[in-house]
């Protein structure tokens, strides 16, 4: 479960990315984030995935309080989350192979057990005989599928993707959405923001509209 | 507990891979630090062999009699006597001044010297060698009182210049701690340094490591293990350094020590020393890529 208390963020100069929400997102839900750019939605997956920190309010994350949290915690609570970047943040000096094997050596998999694992979440991400080669010699829609399968390998029991269909064209974001469905389908809470709607109303799943940190009315 | 030491072992394995894939530019950084560590050593290991030696000598001090050249043979038959019958003296040699003249002709390589000089200008000698209970005070006196007897010219006590030579030795020893301490130091900002532009080269992945939740140690580890290999690589590197060091510098302090007809062995690094340096040179360079990887981190997370 995930549940903002009047949460609000500051960022260092004076901009007010998130005023005062408050919202629970039940486990194993699967709900979007809609807005436009600048609404607050990448500040809200940051606070969630504690890369960002509350200003005021409390976050908390399988009941676990975020704005409490001392620093050297959170890279437990982030294990249990995966995250799809908006900029996909692959690393061009490895394989795809290795690019998905990442999570599960920070986690400390063995390494023949691992080597299973990456395969079966580059087959469900459509990946499997690609997994040698280096990511720059993918296209733009692969190189979404890799971060999927990276964010996916560890099995999280949080899924979060930032504009995961942002520069794909409709079908190709289809796919993606479908493949997001999959992993609602067997547990995992699913959050995705996007600013394109009309993806999103096909799936009849709650919506949380931002617009200038706040719920658009 | 097994798989924690298995994860630890990747990554020894990982660090030195990379430190193998990069030949030339190791081994330079090696060399580097092993002749950074290898100056002190050697020096170290120089004034220890001859301190060891004059320690010896200091222990068991000599005191050399030099008769007047005009000494008849009953006047050493008498010296002689005296010498036998003292209490103090535990024993003593004779050199004649035959045998002192072909001693500087053998060691000079001017053979033939006495005949140039028409008459032998050295005199005859007793090497005497007190009771080895024999206190300072008491080795004094005893300097004193053979010198009174008939015929001595001077009774000279050996270990005046081999207090001398400790006094300097202890000296090269303090230089020797002193280029020690700096070069740790030295290491230290070398280890600090390189992992430094490790971690600049490696900014990316560390920073999608972070965000995946990597903690703390798992980014300090290869850079760790790094330091490790380094360290005892540069030791044994030292270590040779320093066997080609004592090859070289023996024969020449072994001339110098001839010339007291003495002789010295120049010593290696013992393996307990050996094990120390390596230690010491692992330990300060951990705390040079803790320093580097540290400094990083809490950059990191101030973001």
């Amino acid at each position: 479960m995930i549940q903002f208390e009047q949460v609000s963020k500051r960022y260092p100069g004076g901009h007010d990315a998130l005023k005062n929400l408050s919202f629970t997102i039940d486990s194993g839900e699967m709900l979007f984030l809609a807005g436009h750019s600048g609404a607050g939605k990448s500040t809200l997956l940051k606070l969630i995935s504690g890369i960002a920190r509350a200003t005021s309010g409390n976050v908390l994350v399988n009941d676990q309080n975020l704005s409490r949290l001392r620093p050297s915690q959170l890279p437990y609570v982030r294990q249990h989350i995966g995250i799809v970047f908006q900029d996909h943040k692959i690393l061009f000096d490895r394989s795809v192979f290795d690019n998905v094997m990442l999570p599960l050596d920070i986690i400390g998999f063995d390494r023949r057990d691992a080597a299973r694992r990456v395969r079966a979440a580059l087959d469900k991400v459509g990946l499997l005989g690609k997994e040698k080669v280096m990511p720059v010699r993918l296209s733009g829609g692969e190189q979404q599928r890799l971060c999927i399968a990276r964010a996916v390998v560890h099995r999280p029991s949080i899924l979060l993707a930032d504009e995961p269909s942002a520069n794909l064209d409709r079908a190709y974001a289809l796919d993606i959405m479908e493949l997001f469905k999959s992993f609602h389908q067997v547990g995992v809470t699913v959050i995705v923001s996007a600013h394109d709607e009309t993806l999103m109303e096909d799936y009849g799943r709650r919506i949380i509209r931002l617009r200038e940190g706040q719920f658009a009315s | 507990m097994k798989h924690y030491f298995y994860l630890h072992w990747q990554d020894a394995r990982l660090a030195l891979l990379k430190m193998l894939r990069q030949p030339i530019g190791s081994l330079l950084n090696l060399l580097m630090l092993a002749i950074a560590l290898s100056l002190p050593v050697s020096l170290y290991l120089a004034a220890t062999s001859v301190q060891a030696w004059v320690g010896k000598l200091t222990a068991t001090p000599q005191i050399t009699l030099f008769m007047e050249l005009s000494t008849e043979q009953a006047d050493l038959a008498a010296v002689q006597a005296s010498l036998q019958s003292h209490p103090r003296v535990a024993s003593f040699s004779f050199i004649s001044k035959e045998a002192a003249l072909q001693q500087l002709e053998q060691r000079s390589g001017m053979s033939g010297i006495g005949e140039g000089l028409g008459s032998n200008p050295l005199p005859h000698a007793f090497v005497v060698q007190p009771k080895a209970d024999a206190t300072p005070e008491a080795l004094e006196m005893l300097q004193r009182e053979l010198s009174g007897l008939p015929m001595v010219e001077q009774a000279q006590f050996d270990a005046a210049w081999a207090k001398r030579l400790h006094g300097l030795l202890e000296l090269a020893m303090q230089l020797a701690w002193f280029l020690g301490i700096s070069f740790g130091l030295a290491l230290v900002l070398i280890t600090h340094n390189s992992i430094r532009m490790q971690i600049l080269a490696r900014q990316e992945e560390i920073e999608v490591a972070k965000l995946i939740g990597a903690t703390d140690s798992f980014i300090r580890r290869p850079f760790m293990y790094y330091a490790v290999w380094q360290g005892l690589l540069s030791t044994l590197c030292c270590w040779a350094l320093c066997s080609v060091f004592v090859a070289q510098a023996a024969p020449a302090l072994n001339g110098f020590a001839q010339l007291y007809s003495e002789s010295i062995t120049l010593r290696s690094l013992l393996p307990g020393e050996l094990l120390m340096l390596a230690a010491s040179s692992i330990a300060l360079g951990i705390v040079g890529a803790r320093l580097a990887a540290g400094h990083y981190l809490r950059r990191l997370r101030a973001r």
